[in-house]
């Protein structure tokens, strides 16, 4: 929000000089929750640069970056997951609450969260038992596939477990503040708007 | 029966407010269910509808935005189309239409557009002394060029649903974005002729000069990233990584205007928005496996043909269906369900789902500037500081320049089919 009030500052001449570098840049939200999402984005950065440097620069490309690295996006995307569930900033309609009583709004987003809670919950249990049943080696590297479902079960079911916080903190919540934060987390997509509070 | 099961629950679903991954999960997971197939096919194509090379340039594009905005490569941008054009009549609105074509070019979403340049853009108006529906409309409408010039996320979500080559619809975007930006520049010069806009400042070739030099670095960006990819020398994966490096080479090394603070927060902003939309495109994959098994989209598609076979007919429903569908449904969602369902009715047609693909986007990028969930809107509105209610009005004439380049763009296939013919076909 500082760039927002920053904004109403008196006018300046013609250039609007915006000042990036001074602008403290606010990782406040940060979590050991984001940590494993953070470090496969920055190997899957890491991986596809190689593949793309390897094929560009000496003309050999590593064969298997390509699996490798579709992989690490599904993991990227699961990890991530959790730091979106922790959040509560996945993305979902919040029109229709405008048009709802407070009281009625609060009961049906804690239906929601519990249907949300319940299905990452079960999910996990069938990566699970996906992983226990897959005994494959990936194509190109000795990895056990199974490596890959282990850690989707491990994110579905921490994401259950951070859907069980919301909707604990949503029960005890007065539905004014519920509003309030849904609204908030509906226009996360902007990290520019600071709307991460 | 169970279909019209697995759509009312989705629907109801997606109103009340659950995730919209959790819609499409829950939903097909019921029907999976009362179809007494194994339950594990939803996990299954939950993780493998990811399990693809084209989508990796989706956290890499949205990267390169957040990297844009955060090394303040987006205010040089601003300031060298401000030199550029800013001298004609209504000049800060031809500013910025014209960053947001060079933005379009760097990044791949238009509410990324709305947060970083719009902020910048509507700050500038705003001081010169321009109205502020004239400067919202503007923005809002502006943003839009975004996805359709290249390179783009919702056509990679397209892509890989339609499993059309994303290099040719990165080439089919190219020619009807800058169309977007002539029929917007029409559309600022009328304006500004109505209400005496004035010019901003005049042409200044020395200042032109110094901009362009402060501005040279970051537009090679597009150059590298569209050139790259129309020419063939990167795929669209390698140029979405090819612009990260880039605009951390100019971020770390060149201005030094990125700190480590700003790169875990990009790559945290990153992680996130690609989380988002990456189980959206999850849970679509066992959605749109249904509807593919249970031939969906002919049963649909017998309908509207014995409703009518004329070809204008069907493409001006399909628009409608998806210009409602837009109205309420966020943008890469409203790909992922509708994608599945149109596209072979197009094809019936013989719409090249190239094309298809354009004029899907476009119908949806008007979608995120109209209410009830107008992401674009609820942005400006938020950097401006103009309440929601207001931004509507302010954006609604700048839809009639938009809705004419759409109905243009879908009733000649060969402005878009023009440029990937040539390069690809």
């Amino acid at each position: 929000m500082s760039k927002l009030n920053g904004q109403q500052e008196g006018a300046q001449d013609a250039l609007p000089e915006i000042n990036f570098e001074n602008t403290q840049i606010d990782i406040s939200d940060f979590n050991l929750w984001d940590v494993p999402g953070l470090v496969a984005l920055w190997a899957l950065s890491g991986i596809v640069f190689l593949q793309f440097f390897t094929r560009y620069v000496l003309n050999d490309s590593l064969a298997w970056t390509e699996e490798i690295a579709r992989y690490v996006l599904i993991i990227v995307a699961y990890f991530g997951a959790v730091s979106v569930t922790r959040k509560g900033t996945h993305i979902f309609l919040e029109f229709f609450y405008r048009y709802l009583s407070p009281q009625f709004g609060k009961y049906l987003t804690i239906t929601m969260e519990a249907i949300s809670m319940l299905f990452y919950g079960y999910l996990g249990y069938q990566a699970i038992l996906l992983a226990l049943k897959t005994r494959t080696k990936m194509a190109s590297a000795e990895i056990p596939k199974s490596l890959l479902y282990w850690c989707v079960a491990a994110s579905l079911i921490i994401m259950a477990g951070f859907s069980v916080y919301w909707l604990a903190r949503k029960i005890r919540q007065s539905p004014r503040d519920i509003l309030r934060e849904m609204e908030e987390h509906a226009l996360h997509e902007i990290p520019e708007l600071g709307g991460k509070k | 029966m169970t279909l019209v099961l697995l759509f009312v629950v989705l629907f109801v679903l997606l109103i009340a407010g659950a995730p919209v991954a959790v819609a499409l999960g829950v939903s097909s997971l019921v029907f999976i269910m009362l179809d007494g197939l194994p339950s594990v096919v939803v996990l299954h194509n939950m993780v493998n509808g990811i399990n693809s090379f084209p989508l990796i340039a989706v956290p890499f594009f949205i990267m390169a935005g957040h990297l844009m905005n955060t090394a303040g490569i987006t205010t040089k941008i601003f300031a060298f189309a401000r030199s550029a054009v800013g001298w004609m009549y209504g000049g800060l609105g031809h500013v910025n239409v014209g960053a947001s074509v060079i933005f379009a070019g760097m990044s791949g979403a238009a509410v990324a557009d709305a947060g970083g340049l719009g902020n910048i853009e509507i700050k500038a108006m705003r001081e010169a002394g321009y109205d502020t529906d004239f400067s919202v409309g503007i923005t809002a409408a502006s943003s839009t060029i975004g996805p359709i010039i290249p390179p783009s996320l919702p056509l990679v979500v397209y892509g890989v649903i339609a499993d059309t080559s994303i290099g040719q619809l990165f080439a089919a975007g190219l020619i009807p974005g800058l169309i977007m930006a002539f029929a917007l520049m029409i559309m600022v010069a009328f304006y500004s002729k109505l209400r005496n806009y004035p010019r901003d400042e005049k042409f200044i070739f020395s200042k032109f000069l110094t901009s362009f030099g402060h501005a040279i670095l970051p537009l090679f960006t597009p150059i590298i990233i569209v050139g790259g990819i129309l020419t063939g020398i990167f795929t669209p994966t390698e140029a979405a990584i090819a612009a990260v490096a880039y605009a951390m080479l100019l971020g770390l090394v060149v201005y030094r205007t990125l700190t480590w603070r700003g790169i875990i927060r990009v790559s945290m902003d990153t992680v996130e928005t690609t989380a988002s939309i990456m189980m959206i495109v999850a849970a679509s994959a066992i959605f749109a496996w249904i509807l593919t098994a249970n031939q969906v989209a002919e049963m649909f598609a017998t309908e509207l043909l014995s409703f009518t076979d004329n070809k204008t007919a069907i493409l001006l429903i399909m628009m409608l269906i998806v210009l409602i569908v837009g109205c309420f449904m966020e943008t890469i969602a409203a790909i992922t369900i509708l994608t599945p369902v149109l596209l072979p009715i197009a094809m019936t047609v013989g719409v090249d789902p190239v094309h298809f693909g354009i004029i899907l986007i476009l119908n949806l990028m008007i979608g995120l500037l109209t209410p009830p969930v107008g992401m674009v809107l609820y942005v400006l509105s938020k950097v401006s500081d103009v309440p929601f209610e207001k931004c509507v009005t302010a954006t609604a004439p700048f839809l009639v320049p938009l809705i004419a380049v759409l109905l243009l763009l879908t009733f000649i296939p060969e402005i878009s089919m023009w440029l990937p013919t040539a390069l690809y076909r």
